[in-house]
């Protein structure tokens, strides 16, 4: 069984996932509804910049973070402005770093599940009266429903597995940026912490396979 | 009730239609391709043509210059050949769709639009527990719901077999006679518009090349085109004198002893029914086939043989009707046809729409 410390860790892992993932979901679902249904050669510029962080090294992607919001940097102001504190090595940052590199497979989902909805079904709304972005509420999204869900379990699941722009963005101070992945890094370089190791990475491959499953489980449903 | 002005350049296709219809009911007639579709489209607001200057019951949709009304305020609802129900919602609420549905379909007027469409028995099932007649119904009701100026329907029946087609037809009669909604409808068949319209078009290749009355522009087509367009040369009104619902016809009277076997309808012996179909669906065979699955093999008389273009059109006299087949001349040549000759006339009997 872990320790309450480390149930803790495994607390804030979750939180920050669950968090990324939340404050995806608007942009995500709004992205993938442009790149479903815009059908502009800018298109393929910005689906190129979404699914960037997927091949970037995520240390790279840590580090392009920073330098948008460090302390002296523009975004890094503004943020400082709106809260009064400092974004880099919080919990703030974990959030932020996770949601960037799970974006991607949430907005794939997404666009997928929307090229999905047969168009014709929009074009009957608008000439029953609804608007555009009406229709888009009443229709499109619910029927995109299934991949959405699925998305967002996925992106989940990245979220949760987050090292690489985490340490770069958020570093390592427990109980407020140690997830499990930087629990189980900073166990690996001490003398005695293999016991730790193993509850640790048990509890992530539990944690992630059940996420898999259920998003497995999602985007097979299907609408009548 | 309807001015049409669209140009509108694709790829490898142009619409130029320029038009003006009293209504009620405007058919739009034309083969797959013709740009009626298109048409269609252009005046609910889903494409926006290069240049257009549409005008629906006084309201101005589109043009001229840069004006243009986006396809929720137009007021024009449209239905499809297949139905297009929202598959998430209940018949319900597929029904309360439109903004103030809800309210309409509490209301007197809803009432009426649902006993006319014979919709109560549907309310609280899902689309996909309907059968195609019935989502078509729904469709029909959920446009009506949506309290347009203009019912617009693309090929509403063309997803349905002879018997629900003449069912929504004969509902989409009731529902311009009981409600009184003007209807914009498009269609590859020509009989149903003769059932329904009270102005036609038809377009060819993008263009428009004929309009007018339906009997006058389908049943009596002025130019060789049309005709050919059309091909409906056999439109007769016949007597109900015989019925097989197990195998599937209505005997229609073509004379003494001589019968027309129509697909089945349940209507009392003695009435009149319209009915039509293509010459180009009719044979010709000089003796009674044997094993013939076609219902109709009529002994008839040539009347007239008039070439038209590559082909025949063979006057046909049956009992006391005229009937006629189009033919190649190759195949006049090879059975000697000439007038006064006998042959027998073989039409199928899915081939004969019910027009009323």
């Amino acid at each position: 069984m872990p320790t309450p410390a480390e149930l803790d860790v495994v607390l804030l892992s979750v939180r920050v996932a669950a968090l990324a993932v939340m404050v995806s979901l608007v942009p995500g679902i709004l992205t993938g509804w442009v790149l479903a249904r815009w059908n502009h050669p800018v298109r393929t510029l910005l689906q190129g910049l979404v699914m960037l962080p997927l091949v970037l090294p995520p240390v790279v992607t840590g580090y392009l973070l920073l330098f948008l919001f460090g302390r002296s940097r523009p975004l890094g102001q503004a943020w400082h402005a709106l809260t009064g504190g400092h974004l880099a090595y919080t919990t703030a940052a974990c959030v932020i770093a996770a949601a960037v590199v799970g974006f991607p497979l949430l907005v794939e989902a997404i666009r997928l599940s929307m090229l999905g909805v047969d168009r014709r079904l929009e074009q009957v709304s608008r000439s029953l009266g609804r608007g555009r972005l009406d229709t888009f509420v009443r229709v499109t999204l619910p029927l995109a429903l299934p991949g959405l869900s699925a998305g967002a379990v996925l992106a989940f699941a990245r979220a949760l597995g987050e090292f690489g722009a985490t340490i770069v963005l958020a570093g390592n101070i427990a109980g407020e940026t140690r997830t499990v992945p930087v629990a189980v890094y900073t166990l690996l370089n001490m003398r005695g912490g293999e016991d730790a190791v193993v509850r640790l990475v048990t509890v992530s491959v539990a944690l992630s396979l059940a996420a898999l499953l259920l998003s497995f489980r999602l985007s097979a449903r299907r609408r009548p | 009730m309807l001015e049409i002005r669209v140009r509108h350049r694709f790829r490898d296709f142009a619409l130029d239609v320029r038009l003006s219809s009293p209504g009620p009911v405007l058919g739009v007639f034309g083969a797959s391709g013709s740009g009626k579709t298109t048409l269609l489209h252009a005046l609910a607001g889903l494409v926006r043509p290069q240049e257009a200057e549409i005008v629906a019951r006084g309201r101005v949709l589109c043009g001229p210059g840069r004006a243009w009304v986006p396809p929720e305020k137009r007021r024009l609802a449209l239905v499809t050949q297949d139905a297009l129900l929202f598959p998430h919602r209940s018949v319900r609420a597929n029904l309360a769709y439109a903004p103030g549905a809800a309210d309409r379909l509490a209301g007197e007027d809803g009432r009426r639009i649902l006993e006319v469409l014979r919709i109560d028995p549907l309310l609280d099932r899902g689309p996909e527990n309907l059968s195609g007649g019935e989502r078509q119904r729904v469709a029909l009701a959920r446009a009506l719901l949506a309290d347009p100026l203009l019912l617009l329907l693309d090929e509403p029946t063309s997803a349905l077999d002879a018997e629900l087609s003449r069912d929504v037809l004969g509902l989409l009669r009731h529902v311009k006679r009981e409600l009184a909604v003007p209807m914009v409808f498009v269609t590859h068949r020509a009989p149903e518009l003769l059932a329904i319209a009270d102005d036609c078009v038809v377009l060819d290749a993008g263009r428009l090349v004929a309009q007018g009355p339906p009997v006058q522009v389908l049943q009596r087509p002025s130019a060789l085109g049309v005709a050919s367009l059309v091909g409906v040369d056999n439109l007769l009104r016949l007597p109900v004198v015989g019925q097989d619902e197990a195998g599937g016809v209505t005997l229609l009277g073509l004379g003494p002893g001589l019968s027309l076997a129509a697909p089945f309808c349940r209507v009392p012996a003695g009435t009149g029914l319209d009915v039509g179909f293509y010459a180009d669906e009719v044979l010709l065979c000089l003796e009674t086939p044997v094993g013939l699955s076609a219902r109709n093999a009529l002994a008839g008389e040539v009347r007239a043989l008039d070439p038209v273009g590559h082909e025949v059109l063979a006057t046909v006299r049956v009992g006391e009707t005229i009937l006629r087949a189009r033919l190649t001349p190759a195949a006049t040549r090879e059975l000697e046809l000439r007038e006064g000759a006998g042959v027998v006339v073989i039409v199928k009997t899915t081939s004969v729409h019910l027009l009323s």
